[in-house]
This record gives C-alpha cells, sequence and structure tokens, in this order.
C-alpha cells in the first residue's frame, strides 16, 4: 500500500445543499425521466392504436367531456403557486413559511386527486369496451399514480413538519417535493391535449 | 427435402447465394482477427515491464493508429458492400408479378387449413397441411392466423412470413424443382407448436391443373355397406362438428377439411404418416402421439372405427 | 493530460501518521458497518453487501438456467424421445429464458457495477443505499416467486418474449403468465433502482480530480448502461404491467384484434426493450474487458476516448434496431432498410473496441492469466456472434434465419462469447478484491478451456440446424428431420459446459474459505479499487483518493495524494461537482434499515396479490404506506449541527 499523503481538507465544506448540487435532487430526476418516459410510450402506444380506427373515438363512443378536465387542468396550473412558495421558503429555512405554504399545497392539490375520479369517467367510456378506451384509462390511470405518490409525499411532509423536529436537511426535500410536483403537473399537459382535446382533432 | 440448403426456387436460391457469400467473408473476418488475437497475445511485442506503463513511444502510437483506423475503414467497406448486396437481393424478392394462382393459407393450433382462390366460390379448393403448387410459376399466398401468431416457413421455397390475428400477410414463391418439401410453423404457438408441419408438393403444371380439378370434385359417395356406416358413424359420432368433407352434410371448419383427406401423405399436421394403421392410432387416442392438440379421443366401438378409417380411407 | 481541477492546498509536510490512520480507520469502522445479528444482516445497506446478496443469488439463476437448459438438452438429445412432454418443456425453455435475461444476466451486470463503481471512482458509498437494498429485495421477491410458481407447476410457458394473443386472457388462462409479468415487473423495479444509482453516484460522487475524461472505462460503461436501463426498463414494465396484466385481470384491449388493439404493438415494444437489454448485458461486460487488458498487459489501453464514445455511440443505435426481430412481420419495407441499415451500423463501434484492445495487447506484454484468457474467449466466441449478428441484419437471410436455431446459435455466441466470457474473466481478476482470496489458477484454466470448448460444441452446430430447418421451441422432432446427430453432439456440448461451470463452483467455494490470501492489489493493476484492503472495509477508504490520471495507481509518484476532512462519526460522503469533479459538499449518508426489506415485501404482496384480486392491491398499497411513511420517518431524524449553503447566499451552522 502506498503512504497516504493528504492534500486538501474538505471540513469546511457544506453538508445540507439545495438543487442540483444535493444527490436527492439528482434520485428525483432520475425517477421523473423515468415515469417521463413511460408516460410517453403510452402516449405513444395510444397513438398507434390510433391507426387501427376510422374514427377515433371508434363509432358510438361520444367524444371525453371537457368541463371537469378544464377545470382540473386549471386547479393543477394554479397549485404550482404554493408549490413554489414552499420552495422558495424552504431555501430561506423559513420554517414557519414552510409550513404555512405546505398547509396550502395540501389544500390546493387535495382536490386534484378527488376530481380526477369524475376525470376518469369524463372519458366517456370504458377500460374494457374498445382499445381506444383501454388506452385511454391506462394513460390517465397512470398519470394518477404519479399524483397520489406525490400529494401522498406532500401530506407526510406537511405531517412531519407539524409533528415532529426536522432535521435542516428536510428543507432541501421540500424543495425536490416542489420540484416534482412541477414536473407531475408538466406531464399532464400533453396528455390532457392529446387524451381529451387530442379526439376532436385527429 | 427440409433445408436451406437445397434451394428450390429463384428466391431461396438468391438468399441462398447471399448466405455462402456471407460466410465466406465472415469466416474470412474471424479467422482473420482470430488468429491476430492469439499471435499479439502471445508474441510480446511491448516493452520491458520496467517502461512506463502509461504512455507507449509516439512512433509506437502512430503506426498502432494507423492499423486501427485501416482496420475501422475496412469494416465499414465490407458492410457497405454486404449492404448493397443485400439490398440487392431484396429488390428480387420484392419482384412478384400483378396476378398469379392465389393461395390462403389460414395457421389454426396446430394445423394449416389451405384455400386455393377462384372467382367462381365453388371452385375453390379447400385443403389442409399439403399444398400442391406448379413448377415455373409464382404463386402468392395469403397469410391468415385464426388464432395465435404463427408462421409459414418452407425453407427450400423462401423465407418465412408470420400469421398475425388482425392482419394479412403476403409471400410470394415460383418452385423451379419438382419434389416435396417439408415445412413447419416457425413462430412458438402453444402446446403442439413442435408438430405443426406441411408439405410443399411442387409439380409440373399440367400434373397440377388436374389435382386442383379434381379438388374441386366432391369425392364419389360410398356404397358399400361397411363404408355407409363408416358415413353414418362420420355424422353422427361428432367427426361432423368440426370436420367438413365436400358432397356431405358435414360442413364444419373447426379442423381440416377431410374431403381428399387420403390424397395426402401425412396425418395430424406432418405427425404421422397416412396409413390406415396410423389413422385408426390417431383417431383412438389423439393425445396420445399430439398431447394437447383439440381433437377430442372420442369411444369409439371396435366395430365403428373399423368402419370409419375405412370410410376415411376411400377420400381419395 | 488537462492540468489539475483540483487545488492541493495543503503543504507538503502535512503528513499522516500511522496512530492517526489507525484510529481514524477504527472510527470509521464503528460507523460504516453493518449491524450485527439477524436484524442488523437485514437492515444491512452497505453496497458491498447489497451487492455480493445480488451476485450471489444471481449466480444461483445461472446455475438454475443451466440446469433448465441441460434438461432441455437431454430432451433434444433424439428425435421423439420421451423424458420431457410439451407442457414441462414449454415452462422449461420459458423460465430458462426468464432467468438467464431477468435474473441472472442484467442483475449481475449491474451488481458488479454496484459493488465497483463507488470502489473504482473512490467513493465510500453508492448515492442511495436504501434503495438500493429496496432494489435488491424487490429481485429477490421476484426469483422466489419465479420458482416456487415453477415448482407448483405454475411456471410461464409463453417464452420469455410473452407474444400477445398467445399469452393473452382467451389463450393462457390461468395464471402462468401472470407470473411472468410480475417477476418482469420486479426485475424491472430492481434495475430502476440500480441504475439511478449509478447515475447519481458516477455524476456526483467521483473522488476529486476524477474528471469526466478520467472515469475508468468499467465506470464509463455503466453509467451508459445506467442511462439505457433507464429508457429500456420502462418500455417492458409499460407492455408487462400497464398493458398484457391490465388485459388479463380487467379485459382492456390493449392487444385484442376484435376490439381495435394490435399484436404488433407488443412486439414493438417488447422489443424497444429487448434490443437495448442485449447491450445492457454487453456494455458492462466490455468494460470488464479493459481493465483486466490493462492489467495483464502492463499498458493503458489504447484509445480511451474512442472506446467511451463507441460506448456512447452503441447505446444510441441499439435503441434503433428492434424492428430487426420482427423482419418476418407484416410491416412496412423500405422501415426495415432502414433497421438492417442501423443493425449493420453498430458493428463499427463494436469493432473498433475490439481493435482497440487487440491494439492494446500488441503494444504490451500479454500475460495469459486466467482472466486473459477468457478475454480472448470472448474474442473468439463474441466474434463469431457479431459476423451472425451482422448476417441477420439482412432482411432476406433473416427471414430465413429467424426463429430457428440459427439464431439460437447466434443469441447464444453474443450472450456467452459477449457477456459470460467477460464475467468469468472478471471474477477471477476481481475475486480476491471481493473475498481477500486469490482463486486457484490451475482449476480456472482447466474451467477455461472445457468452457469454450462446450460452448463450441453446444452451439456451433445450431448454425447448421437451423438452417437445416429445424425452428426454434419445439420440444420434439421427427427422425426423418435428420437433426438427430447434431442435437446430440449438442447435448454432449451442454453437458461439457456443466461439467466446466461445476469446476468453477468447487474452485470459488474452496479458495473462498480457504484460498492463497490476497494482497491489497494482487495484480499490480491502476484502479482504485485495488488502493483498498482486500477485501475493502465498510467504509471503502480511509481517506479519499484524488486523482490526477486516468491510472492512479501507476503514477509514478511515491505517495497516494488523498482529501481529509470527512467526518469519521457519521456516515459522511464526499459529493464533487458533475464534470470536473471538484469538491463541493459533505453528504450524510443513511446508515441501516429495515425498511427497504418490508417496502419490498409490502409491494409484492401487491403485485403478487394483483394476479389474484384487486382487494390485494389495495390492501397491499395500504401495508406499503406504512413503509414509507416508516421509511421517510427514519430518513428525517436529527442530524446535528449542519452546514447550509443556502442557494444564494452564505454557508450557515444550523440543527
Amino acid at each position: 500500500m502506498k503512504p497516504l499523503r493528504p492534500v486538501d481538507d474538505v471540513s469546511a465544506l457544506p453538508t445540507v445543499t439545495f438543487g442540483p448540487r444535493s444527490l436527492m435532487w439528482w434520485g428525483t430526476l432520475g425517477f421523473m425521466t423515468i415515469e417521463g418516459w413511460t408516460t410517453a410510450l403510452l402516449v405513444g402506444s395510444y397513438l398507434y392504436l390510433r391507426q387501427n380506427y376510422e374514427a377515433w373515438p371508434p363509432l358510438r363512443t361520444p367524444y371525453p367531456s371537457l368541463l371537469i378536465p378544464s377545470i382540473n387542468l386549471l386547479l393543477l396550473l394554479v397549485s404550482v403557486v404554493p408549490s413554489a412558495m414552499v420552495a422558495k421558503a424552504a431555501k430561506r429555512l423559513d420554517e414557519p413559511a414552510v409550513k404555512r405554504w405546505l398547509l396550502v399545497m395540501c389544500a390546493a392539490t387535495i382536490p386534484t386527486l378527488v376530481l380526477r375520479w369524475w376525470e376518469l369517467w369524463a372519458l366517456n367510456t370504458r377500460w374494457d369496451t374498445t382499445a381506444y378506451g383501454s388506452a385511454a384509462w391506462t394513460i390517465v390511470g397512470f398519470h394518477t399514480s404519479l399524483l397520489l405518490l406525490d400529494i401522498l409525499d406532500t401530506i407526510g411532509l406537511t405531517l412531519f413538519f407539524f409533528i415532529k423536529k426536522m432535521p435542516v436537511k428536510a428543507f432541501s426535500d421540500a424543495t425536490d417535493n416542489s420540484f416534482y410536483w412541477y414536473f407531475t403537473v408538466g406531464v399532464w399537459i400533453p396528455v390532457y391535449l392529446i387524451v381529451y382535446v387530442g379526439p376532436r382533432i385527429f | 427435402m427440409h433445408s436451406f440448403f437445397d434451394p428450390a426456387s429463384p428466391q431461396a436460391r438468391a438468399v441462398a447465394g447471399l448466405w455462402w457469400w456471407m460466410f465466406g467473408v465472415g469466416f474470412v473476418i474471424w479467422l482473420g482477427v482470430a488468429a491476430l488475437a492469439v499471435y499479439v497475445a502471445n508474441a510480446g511485442h511491448g516493452q520491458r515491464e520496467s517502461d512506463d506503463l502509461m504512455h507507449v513511444p509516439p512512433e509506437t502510437r502512430r503506426r498502432i493508429e494507423r492499423i486501427v483506423s485501416a482496420s475501422v475503414f475496412a469494416t465499414v467497406l465490407v458492410l457497405a458492400v454486404f449492404l448493397v448486396y443485400d439490398f440487392s437481393v431484396g429488390r428480387l424478392l420484392a419482384q412478384h408479378p400483378q396476378r398469379a394462382l392465389t393461395i390462403d393459407v389460414v395457421g389454426h393450433q396446430w394445423w394449416w387449413e389451405v384455400q386455393y382462390e377462384d372467382p367462381n366460390p365453388s371452385k375453390r379448393v379447400g385443403t389442409a397441411n399439403e399444398i400442391h403448387v406448379p413448377v415455373g410459376e409464382t404463386v402468392q399466398f395469403k397469410l391468415r392466423a385464426a388464432d395465435v401468431i404463427h408462421s409459414f416457413w418452407a425453407p427450400n421455397m423462401n423465407g418465412k412470413r408470420d400469421l398475425i390475428p388482425g392482419y394479412v400477410s403476403t409471400l410470394w414463391f415460383k418452385a423451379d424443382t419438382a419434389g416435396v418439401y417439408r415445412g413447419q410453423c416457425a413462430e412458438f404457438c402453444g402446446l403442439q407448436h413442435a408438430q405443426m408441419a406441411f408439405y410443399i408438393v411442387a409439380e409440373p403444371p399440367v400434373k397440377f391443373a388436374a389435382w386442383l380439378a379434381a379438388g374441386s370434385a366432391p369425392p364419389e359417395p360410398p356404397t358399400d355397406s361397411t363404408l355407409l356406416y363408416g358415413q353414418r358413424v362420420f355424422m353422427s359420432s361428432g367427426c361432423a362438428v368440426c370436420h367438413a368433407i365436400g358432397g356431405t352434410e358435414a360442413k364444419a371448419t373447426v379442423g381440416p377439411d377431410l374431403t381428399h383427406f387420403k390424397g395426402r401423405s401425412s396425418i395430424a399436421a406432418g405427425s404421422l404418416a397416412n396409413t390406415r394403421a396410423n389413422l385408426t392410432r390417431w383417431i383412438q387416442n389423439p393425445s396420445a402421439i399430439k398431447p394437447g392438440v383439440r381433437m377430442p379421443a372420442l369411444p369409439f366401438k371396435p366395430a365403428e372405427l373399423n368402419a370409419l378409417v375405412s370410410y376415411l380411407e376411400t377420400l381419395k | 493530460m488537462t492540468t489539475l481541477p483540483v487545488n492541493e492546498k495543503l503543504p507538503a509536510d502535512v503528513t499522516l501518521s500511522p496512530d492517526e490512520l489507525l484510529r481514524e480507520a477504527m472510527a470509521l469502522d464503528t460507523t460504516w458497518r453493518d449491524k450485527p445479528g439477524v436484524w442488523g444482516w437485514l437492515s444491512a445497506v452497505d453496497h458491498k453487501t447489497t451487492a455480493k446478496r445480488y451476485i450471489i443469488t444471481a449466480f444461483l439463476m445461472f446455475i438454475a438456467g443451466g440446469i433448465e437448459a441441460a434438461l432441455m438438452r437431454l430432451q433434444l438429445a433424439r428425435p421423439e424421445n420421451n423424458l420431457i412432454g410439451p407442457d414441462r418443456y414449454n415452462q422449461l425453455f420459458t423460465t430458462h429464458g426468464t432467468t438467464m435475461m431477468f435474473l441472472f444476466a442484467v442483475p449481475i451486470m449491474t451488481a458488479m457495477g454496484l459493488y465497483f463503481v463507488p470502489l473504482m471512482i473512490g467513493a465510500r458509498s453508492i448515492a442511495f443505499p436504501r434503495l438500493n437494498a429496496f432494489g435488491f429485495w424487490n429481485y429477490f421477491v421476484g426469483v422466489v416467486f419465479l420458482y416456487v410458481s415453477l415448482f407448483a407447476n405454475t411456471g410461464p410457458d409463453t417464452g420469455w418474449f410473452a407474444y400477445v394473443p398467445l399469452s393473452g386472457p382467451a389463450y393462457s388462462p390461468g395464471h402462468r403468465v401472470d407470473v411472468w409479468a410480475q417477476v418482469v415487473t420486479f426485475t424491472e423495479i430492481a434495475a430502476l433502482c440500480g441504475a439511478v444509482n449509478i447515475i447519481a453516484t458516477v455524476f456526483k460522487m467521483r473522488a476529486p480530480g476524477m474528471s469526466l475524461n478520467r472515469i475508468p472505462l468499467f465506470v464509463w460503461a455503466q453509467l451508459v448502461v445506467a442511462f439505457m436501463i433507464v429508457f429500456a426498463m420502462p418500455a417492458v414494465a409499460t407492455g408487462s404491467t400497464l398493458m398484457l396484466a391490465t388485459d388479463r385481470a380487467v379485459n382492456m384491449h390493449w392487444f385484442n384484434p376484435a376490439e381495435g388493439g394490435d399484436a404488433l404493438l407488443w412486439q414493438h415494444i417488447f422489443w424497444f426493450f429487448g434490443h437495448p437489454e442485449v447491450y445492457i448485458i454487453f456494455l458492462p461486460a466490455v468494460g470488464m474487458v479493459t481493465p483486466i487488458i490493462e492489467t495483464f498487459c502492463r499498458r493503458q489501453v489504447f484509445g480511451y476516448t474512442a472506446i467511451v464514445m463507441a460506448n456512447i455511440t452503441t447505446a444510441f443505435f441499439a435503441f434503433g434496431l428492434w424492428v430487426h426481430h420482427m423482419f418476418a412481420t407484416p410491416i412496412p419495407e423500405l422501415g426495415q432498410s432502414l433497421f438492417t441499415a442501423a443493425s449493420m451500423v453498430i458493428a463499427i463501434p463494436t469493432g473498433l473496441q475490439i481493435f482497440c484492445w487487440i491494439a492494446t495487447m500488441w503494444a504490451g506484454r500479454p500475460r495469459l492469466t486466467v482472466p486473459m484468457l477468457f478475454v480472448l474467449g470472448f474474442l473468439f466466441t463474441f466474434i463469431n456472434g457479431g459476423i451472425t449478428g451482422v448476417m441477420l441484419a439482412s432482411v432476406a437471410f433473416d427471414k430465413q434465419a429467424h426463429d430457428t436455431f440459427f439464431v439460437v446459435a447466434h443469441l447464444h455466441y453474443v450472450l456467452i462469447g459477449g457477456g459470460l466470457m467477460p464475467l468469468f474473466g472478471a471474477f477471477y481478476y476481481w475475486f480476491p478484491k471481493i473475498t481477500g482470496r486469490l482463486l486457484k489458477e490451475s482449476w480456472g484454466k482447466l474451467h477455461f478451456w472445457l468452457f469454450l470448448i462446450g460452448t463450441n460444441v453446444t452451439f456451433f452446430p445450431m448454425h447448421v440446424l437451423g438452417l437445416n430447418g429445424m425452428p426454434r421451441r419445439i420440444y420434439t422432432y421427427l427422425a426423418p428431420t435428420g437433426w438427430g446427430p447434431l442435437n446430440l453432439l449438442a447435448t454432449a456440448g451442454a453437458l461439457t459446459i456443466a461439467l466446466s461451470v461445476l469446476i468453477f463452483v468447487v474452485n470459488a467455494a474452496k479458495s473462498w474459505f480457504g484460498g492463497e490470501l490476497a494482497k491489497e492489489n494482487p495484480w499490480e493493476a491502476a484502479g482504485l479499487e485495488w488502493a483498498t484492503a482486500s477485501p475493502p472495509p465498510p467504509y471503502n477508504f480511509i481517506h479519499t483518493p484524488l486523482v490526477r490520471s486516468r491510472h492512479p495507481l501507476w503514477e509514478p509518484t511515491v505517495e497516494l495524494p488523498v482529501v481529509v476532512g470527512l467526518r469519521s462519526d457519521r456516515r459522511e460522503i464526499l459529493v464533487t461537482t458533475t464534470f470536473d469533479a471538484r469538491p463541493d459538499s459533505r453528504h450524510n449518508s443513511p446508515d441501516g434499515s429495515i425498511w427497504p426489506l418490508y417496502t419490498a415485501l409490502s409491494m409484492g404482496l401487491v403485485f403478487i396479490g394483483s394476479i389474484f384480486s384487486p382487494y390485494f392491491v389495495l390492501g397491499g398499497l395500504g401495508v406499503s404506506l406504512v413503509g414509507l411513511l416508516g421509511w421517510a420517518w427514519q430518513s428525517t431524524q436529527p442530524s446535528g449541527v449542519e452546514r447550509v449553503a443556502l442557494p444564494d447566499g452564505p454557508i450557515v451552522e444550523r440543527v
């Protein structure tokens, strides 16, 4: 074994960082890529099945309703604001503000999950009638699982902030949670356009 | 005869030619690289162990760079030639006449339904597991699947085509050498994928025309009392639920058409030679020969079985 | 070589006394060692522990898959053999393929990365050790599930590719295909956890000074493959879990042509994953070849940059080849030509790498140790498989050879030559690092020669069989086909392979428990994994090495430069910048936890239960929720005073 010679000392480096400097951010980005790509593959398959039909939606299947999905889209977009405020407060290590905005974020995001139930039925078809219905239900269903996961994460984070003394790295986790929420909302926009608006266009 | 190495059509011949070229070039490349690897592994060209581990002298480095670049260039060149050759074979295979004798093949678990198309529906000829084609004439196959995916492959004639539910595939070839060629399902299709063979019978056009003409005519009705009994057994014991025999009320299409059953060389999609003994054995217990086969063993009495077999033996 | 991106700040007279080192080592050992006892064993998160579990489980899967192969070979040894009936045979070949691809090849290649990537880049651990353990337990549940099902006569029986509609609800009632779909799901989750871990580890945890152009080639290969996994595995997860399983469980119509579904969609999705899968196995193996050649030729590899580029190019093209598995299907011919061209182009980067290795051997003085022999075996065998691969890129020829034993021969030449040969070489090469003991060379040589001969005797005749018309996946054939003699020969070859593997297993077992002790760097190799004890301590390195070149241990300096200042009283790892690997922060790495195991088991309940009733899914999700909460609770325990780098401000100290 070669003798070791110290050439640098890292003891002054920070131990909690935010964004791309932190490992957790990269992990979050990795899973976002996987989930975004899965959504893309589902949308690709939906469009592939489109070729098997003369009409889209198939004959005797009505267009998806637009009312509930549009309201929910709006809600999702609005919920980005409290989410951003959580991140902003967390980056100042401002615990009261983080708690406050986490509550608002819960209040803004949980209804989207509730509305999602009617949003599924707004497809106006069942999953077991045609391949069109199967594809639409699978895409929206898959996105619902992302929605559920991030809302659970938000609820858990909120709960923990209120009932226990959180370590300072939890502020960094809170920004990653908001980061993931932007993704969940962002990935919904093309899904909404293709699954709900799309059949009226192609 | 069941081999890629004995092509019996221009299509299969072109691919075999491509193969022998690829084999030759590939073999030379393999031998060259392998020999080089053994040589350099044993020769010990490099400097002594005490030399600098991290750096190769510049002149050696330049020489290596030239050799590696040349090798990559040679690889590209060989691939380019191969690509051009392959595309030219591909074009040849894609050529076919506008109109041709068309044979519909439907893959079933685990047998082949065959229909010769004719504008006059009454002249369509149906058979199974054995396909007669005229020598010297391009034939088109329209391939469909009744249940799961199968793949139609007679290596002496042409490459394979998959039969996929929801799709119609086509395949063309022109047999140029008379003979009987074996083919087999090439896409895994369940329990009896292994025993789903068929035969291509390539024969002179005159002989083929005669065979086709005979095919559209029903077999002569039986007169002998045993045979009549056998026919009754066929109609009443369940055989007719699945099979058709031309000129009788048996018209089911679940199993192979038996109109000219005795004219075929095998039973159960190439599983057994078409002899009386084999036929008896097969009817008694199909699952003993093809485990999982859809055809059930019906409880025939010996006399019934004997008459049934005698009747089937007359379906020429 | 480029200039140093890292400042060497400390004066030259700062030294570490042996006493200081010993104290540091003891403190680190207390901090990093997984707890003893059964609970500690189940809660272990050391990346080396997890990786060893992966390697051993995956190797057992290799043996299981091998036994299945041997049984199939015995059945095919003569025409109309009655040893194994079609029902059992179909389960055997499906389980063989599923085991070898999903439960052996990919996991063992990932596991080698999970073991060695942190060591090779001078890191204390992996980025997410709990996620890593979670991935392993998922995989383990999949392994147990498949084999319990097989012994309960519910083994999957529609091929490792599970083509619809045969695998759909209409033609495969019962639960056999469900087992397949869920086993795939488990291994996907495991592979994805591993991939995310490797990407984060390589991007953020490299030793100071290990800029992108100094990353060891094995690590490069693992990084490229991790990206491939991220884009390939979701495809098969989509196909099997979101489409096939829903078609089967809740009557969806993804693949039902009667309702507008499409049987070819499955093939597109499956091969979009399935083709990259080959390179997911091959590239890590290629990454193993390079250090073996460098070490035993005592030369740095020729064409480092070219090899990195070749890896990246291969990964890109690997996603553009899937249609060459579908040339016999009715898809447009123009599309097929494009895929032919792409399939040929991918031969170029592979060829380039082979030439670079031969050049390296040429420039050096090769010592024909067992790892080197396996590298030569890799060249002979893999090049054969590569050439038949180029042949199969031809649509015209592929339509003849597709789904025949010619392809069976081709794929085994590629996977045994391009995956297994390097892997065996790597076993001999790194065994001393993992176990602290050397494998016996004489036994190794016997293993090598029998394995090489066995492989060729088994698979070479299959080329001829395939062109003589023998299709794949048949449990029997008639005597008049004339396929008997070559099949008998192939069976003899398979038994030779089995014997050679047996020799390896005995050698490994004997050496592990009583072999010659290995020094820290027995081969005088250049990589950082050799800069620590054999086997490495739980914390990997007493102090993080600082890297000045691609071959840190071949530097002509007497001393190994290191970075000090990481705490030893908690699990602290050094985070560096992505491109230049400058020290950036210290990260508190989690310690052992039972929650990864708990969560993996509860997810197992969800996936396995989904086969039987949707209520299992709901119940399982509830149970999983407890696991996620527990996991999160444990991850937010107080950690003492932290130095926080505010995004746009100074560093502040906070509790």
